[in-house]
């Protein structure tokens, strides 16, 4: 009996606008008039800055901790700029970019690191659910949002964003399957910055791209640059209309880098070749981005010095407006999770400390700790 | 979370510069006193236990006070930095005086070093010397340094290969580098001497070394790696009652037979694996020294299962990695063990759990000299081996004079738990083995 195949493909890697400044204008038509194009390197600009100085923030004890975007801010933006508005952006933690196109003001990203969950109450008709921290929990929501899409009959996808660690968690196979399996309309854009805070990627995954994990789903995946502009707006644009149309989701690997540290707490100088973070310095969004605006005459050194400018003022706004709101009171804490709270709950919130860590109960209130620390 | 700064802005308090970070230690001021800050302006570079940071001040101000010196370690939340309230910049001038002095940043590479239990019998001053001998040999060698430090290089533009190492285990620490800025051409050249002087020299300087009004020529904060050794020892000496035998083996015969090992390996083989090997089974002769204490519970746990910890000398400071199960290993087996954990200590890529759980340690205290020592017992283990360096000896058997080599052994255990005669027995057990390679290994 002749060995047949069983199963052959292949994955593509679709790159628009590289790092050498080759534009590919016929893969780009139509995806982003120039006057947007503008207004997404201005925006960038504005998310960069921001990023330099809540890490400044986070350093002078003004912001709890602070995972910078910097180096990664196509991929979410992209992804935002093609959507429809009211799609469901699912984010992890570095969309800066993404949200904020999307409409979320700047101060409610600042507040949530600054621990005050007030910055996750994003509002309702913008779609964004809150920053995900733990690693992976976002993609299982991605997924039912989509489901309950489905279910009512609206026209409404979901787009999550998790990073290469993520795909090792059970929680991004659970999603997967159920998105395959239910023909659900998500689309899963995974930003590999090839290093989990210290873990490189090819210790996790032993495939030569993450794209193929979406092979195993039987679902359609696509590999793409993740620092392009282009190339992510054309995956997702596809990946969408797939969605939207025939209620599949995709996987999307984007390949990115994370310019800083994994947040605040970490030093990646300790694990990561400088030699590395060069190369990856020269593949800067931004960079190809303003070179591209250049060369079509859109852009040059006094608007860039304007840009800036405005981008400081911007920032500094927003930075004022998060400090400015009056901090949250310590019995907040217990105001978000239940309806009604059981009478041991509420004996803490009155007392203000739990009595599970072995303090004794006899113990006056006035022991525990001031402020409400997150 | 974050720290309360005064709301009159007279001073910066030392935030959280990680996550649960509570001290830092400052490697060096970016501002003077007097000096105007611009908001966001870097104020000092520090080093917490996860990271090297910069610091920028939260407000623009002036000035007025620095409090803490370079290499000192500052508590979170405590003022950091004063500044001139209600735009009094007049007093500048006179607090300029108090700008601290450059002083070295002392062993500031070893902040944050996570290191297991230690125990060892090394003196500081032993260390100290071999160190200064290893970095003046290391000619060619990439150099070693924290980043921190290696920032530090950058920065002042000073290349950290050419520069003489003063640091444990031939590290390059951020006082060398700053010497190295300084003066560079002089430094270079003591370079290239230290490189030509033969290996065993004995070097002695001519001169005393400049001093304070105390006498004292160096104050080396006692803190990092070194802290966390003397915790460690501390705690063993205080708890454990130590006492020491001591003994030698002839080790001619076991000699001739590493010898046929390393000829069928083609690799070299030290002493310390068939020592370990000797250990291992005179343990399971004598239970009692493969233990540990729960003094909590004042409970003895008697181990049916061998986990010896193996005492590694490395740059970070001494480690102790423990092979499990090292009594179902052969001598080779043991030797690659400890060669991979040795070499997973000092790439610092050992994880935690191979620091812990051993039930009795062997340390090689002769591996630069020496040939008995008093080794201190890795607390709960109740007994440590320390092994001597082995030299070639007139030794006498039947009345008649011989020459051999002979390994010298110092064992020492908690009193309380193993007494003298059965410490006694079991070295002699070792020795035995030690001395009948056949019986040890079998022909």
């Amino acid at each position: 009996m002749p060995i047949k195949t069983a199963f052959k493909t292949e994955i593509e890697h679709v790159s628009i606008l590289d790092e050498h400044g080759q534009f590919d204008a016929k893969l780009a038509e139509g995806l982003i008039p120039d006057d947007d194009l503008l207004a997404l390197y201005r925006h960038m600009t504005v998310c960069r800055h921001l990023d330099e100085v809540a890490f400044k923030l986070q350093r002078s004890g003004r912001m709890g901790t602070y995972p910078q975007n910097m180096g990664q801010e196509a991929t979410s933006l992209a992804a935002a700029y093609v959507l429809e508005k009211t799609d469901w952006l699912v984010p992890c933690y570095r969309e800066n970019a993404g949200l904020f196109w999307r409409g979320v003001p700047m101060e409610y990203v600042l507040l949530h690191w600054m621990g005050d969950e007030r910055g996750n109450a994003i509002p309702r008709e913008l779609f964004c659910t809150p920053l995900a921290i733990p690693i992976g929990t976002q993609m299982l929501h991605a997924a039912g949002l989509a489901w309950a899409a489905k279910y009512r009959g609206e026209k409404q996808i979901a787009c999550t964003f998790f990073g290469d660690g993520a795909t090792s968690e059970g929680d991004f196979h659970e999603a997967m399957n159920f998105a395959a399996n239910l023909d659900l309309p998500v689309v899963f854009l995974c930003q590999n910055n090839f290093w989990a805070i210290s873990v490189p990627g090819k210790i996790q995954c032993s495939a030569p791209t993450l794209a193929q994990r979406g092979l195993a789903y039987g679902m359609h995946c696509v590999q793409c640059d993740g620092n392009d502009l282009f190339a992510v707006a054309k995956v997702v644009k596809e990946a969408a209309a797939r969605a939207r149309e025939q209620s599949r989701p995709t996987f999307i690997e984007a390949v990115t880098y994370r310019l800083g540290d994994h947040t605040t707490a970490d030093d990646a100088r300790r694990y990561r070749d400088q030699a590395e973070v060069d190369l990856w310095k020269a593949r800067d969004p931004l960079i190809r981005l303003r070179g591209l605006l250049k060369e079509k005459k859109l852009w040059n050194d006094s608007k860039e010095a304007e840009l800036l400018e405005f981008a400081e003022r911007e920032v500094a706004g927003a930075v004022q407006r998060a400090e400015g709101i009056e901090a949250p009171a310590t019995t907040e804490v217990f105001d978000h999770t239940f309806a009604t709270l059981d009478p041991q709950i509420l004996k803490q919130r009155e007392t203000r400390r739990t009595s599970s860590l072995g303090q004794q109960s006899g113990r006056s209130a006035s022991h525990a700790p001031a402020g409400g620390s997150h | 979370m974050s720290v309360k700064q005064p709301s009159d802005k007279s001073h910066f308090i030392l935030p959280d510069l990680g996550e649960g970070v509570h001290e830092a230690e400052l490697i060096r001021w970016r501002v003077k006193p007097g000096e105007a800050v611009q908001e966001h302006q870097i104020l000092a570079e520090m080093e917490t236990d996860k990271a090297l940071v910069e610091v920028p001040s939260p407000w623009a101000g002036t000035i007025r006070e620095l409090h803490g010196k370079e290499g000192e370690i500052l508590n979170v939340g405590k003022p950091l930095v004063s500044y001139e309230v209600g735009g009094g910049a007049a007093s500048a001038a006179t607090s300029a005086a108090a700008k601290p002095k450059a002083h070295a940043a002392g062993e500031s590479e070893d902040a944050g070093t996570v290191v297991g239990t230690m125990s060892g019998t090394l003196t500081v001053s032993e260390r100290f010397a071999r160190r200064s001998e290893e970095s003046n040999t290391a000619t060619a060698r990439k150099a070693l340094a924290t980043p921190a430090v290696r920032r530090i290089a950058k920065e002042l533009g000073v290349d950290i290969n050419r520069v003489a190492a003063s640091g444990r285990g031939g590290r390059v620490t951020a006082s060398d580098v700053q010497a190295a800025a300084s003066a560079p051409a002089t430094s270079a050249r003591g370079h290239e001497n230290g490189a030509a002087l033969a290996p065993r020299s004995v070097v002695i300087p001519a001169e005393r070394p400049p001093v304070d009004a105390d006498g004292v020529s160096e104050r080396i904060p006692f803190r990092g790696v070194r802290r966390k050794i003397a915790q460690a020892l501390d705690l063993s000496v205080k708890t454990a009652v130590h006492f020491t035998v001591v003994e030698e083996a002839d080790v001619t015969a076991l000699l001739a037979k590493r010898n046929e090992y390393a000829k069928v390996l083609g690799r070299k083989l030290s002493l310390l694996p068939f020592a370990m090997f000797a250990v291992c089974r005179a343990l399971r002769k004598h239970p009692e020294l493969n233990a540990v204490v729960d003094d909590a519970a004042e409970t003895i746990l008697r181990k049916g299962v061998v986990n010896l910890g193996c005492a590694v000398d490395t740059e970070h400071g001494l480690m102790v990695p423990v092979v499990r199960d090292a009594d179902r290993l052969a001598p080779v087996e043991l030797a690659d063990r400890v060669k991979a954990l040795a070499e997973g200590c000092r790439s610092r890529t050992i994880a935690r759990e191979e620091l812990a759980g051993g039930t009795f340690t062997v340390s090689n205290v002769g591996s630069h000299g020496g040939m008995f020592a008093t080794p201190i017992i890795n607390y709960p283990e109740v007994a440590i081996l320390g092994l001597g360096r082995s030299r070639e000896r007139v030794l006498v058997k039947d009345g008649r004079f011989y020459a051999g080599t002979v390994l010298p052994m110092s064992l020492s255990c908690d009193h309380r738990v193993v007494d003298g005669a059965a410490g006694a027995a079991f070295l002699a057990t070792v020795q035995s083995l030690l001395e009948a390679p056949e019986t040890l290994l079998g022909s």
